[in-house]
């Protein structure tokens, strides 16, 4: 290998060390290390120029994507953090309104989570006012209140510590609910989409 | 009329894209089912023994994506070559895997070329 070549070589590896930016450290040059012997190889043994192999490869930005995109839905497969799976799920909406859609699923989702989480903190500093009233006569007998007034002349049906453990219980299983739907779809679409077509 | 033969072509030519994509996973399964190889001996392979020439940026990362499945292991070997290898092998539950993916293309396929046989007969005469 000479200098100009390895110069190709090197400068085609940047361009996908580049791409790859955000993937684990160790991964990075795993695949650089796989890709670099991939064009010597290919280049020596074939008696092909390294501007062939490098061309067999494709263009370094796509293949990055390629690789991410896998990191990426492995990630949030195996990964507790929102904020990856919310990732994942924006890359593999196809279009604009699906991404949209996508994000704002989750967005719910996780809102309802807070709000959720919100009220059971609140509960703890206002027990008084936060329950299940039940007013007798009234149009809507039962009313959920939190930290605002109490129904006049109702009662309040569970025990402060219901309330709490209730709402700690709701936050847990939508936060569950929400997470494994998203990975579960996540799961279908990378199954479903194996990698870029055949050339 | 010539645009309705294009886009009768440009079908079939999606339709064969979409044939090739499902079984891709199953072909480097079958390749590396007696031996391990490296990347660019899959490559070699699939271009000598089958029908499937996929292109070396398809391949790496669906190698990496079966690796990260526990489909396959990889280890790396000093070659010869100057440079080390990177072989990938299948795992136990890669070979498990291609078995039931490769009974289940047998039984596919038979029942499908039972059903087609009509149509290539009339072509034949």
């Amino acid at each position: 290998m000479t200098t100009r070549t390895d110069s190709r070589i090197d400068g085609f590896l940047s361009r996908l060390r580049a791409g790859l930016r955000g993937m684990p450290e160790r991964e990075i040059d795993d695949i650089l290390r796989e890709i670099r012997g991939h064009i010597v190889e290919l280049s020596e043994a074939e008696g092909s120029d390294v501007d062939a192999a490098i061309r067999s490869l494709g263009d370094p930005v796509d293949l990055a994507k390629t690789y991410r995109a896998e990191n990426l839905m492995v990630q949030a497969e195996c990964s507790g953090s929102p904020l990856v799976i919310l990732q994942a799920l924006r890359h593999a909406s196809r279009t604009r309104a699906g991404r949209f859609t996508a994000t704002l699923l989750y967005v719910f989702g996780y809102a309802t989570v807070i709000a959720l989480w919100r009220e059971a903190v609140h509960q703890l500093f206002a027990p008084a006012r936060t329950g299940l009233w039940y007013t007798p006569g009234s149009a809507w007998p039962l009313t959920f209140a939190s930290g605002g007034a109490v129904p006049a002349g109702s009662r309040e049906l569970l025990a402060w510590w219901a309330i709490h453990l209730a709402l700690v219980v709701a936050g847990l299983a939508v936060k569950y609910a929400v997470d494994h739907t998203a990975r579960w779809w996540l799961r279908r679409y990378r199954h479903s989409k194996p990698l870029s077509a055949p050339c | 009329m010539t645009s309705t033969k294009s886009t009768g072509a440009s079908h079939i030519d999606r339709w064969e894209v979409q044939l090739r994509k499902g079984c891709l996973d199953l072909v480097i399964l079958g390749i590396l089912w007696p031996e391990k190889l490296y990347g660019l001996e899959i490559l070699r392979r699939l271009e000598r023994d089958s029908d499937m020439a996929l292109s070396a940026g398809t391949v790496y990362p669906l190698l990496a994506r079966l690796k990260a499945d526990g489909l396959l292991e990889s280890e790396w070997v000093e070659a010869d070559a100057g440079h080390p290898r990177k072989y990938y092998r299948l795992t136990a539950l890669g070979r498990r895997r291609a078995v039931e993916m490769a009974r289940m293309w047998s039984e596919f396929a038979s029942s499908v070329g039972d059903l087609l046989s009509p149509v290539l007969k009339e072509k034949r005469q």
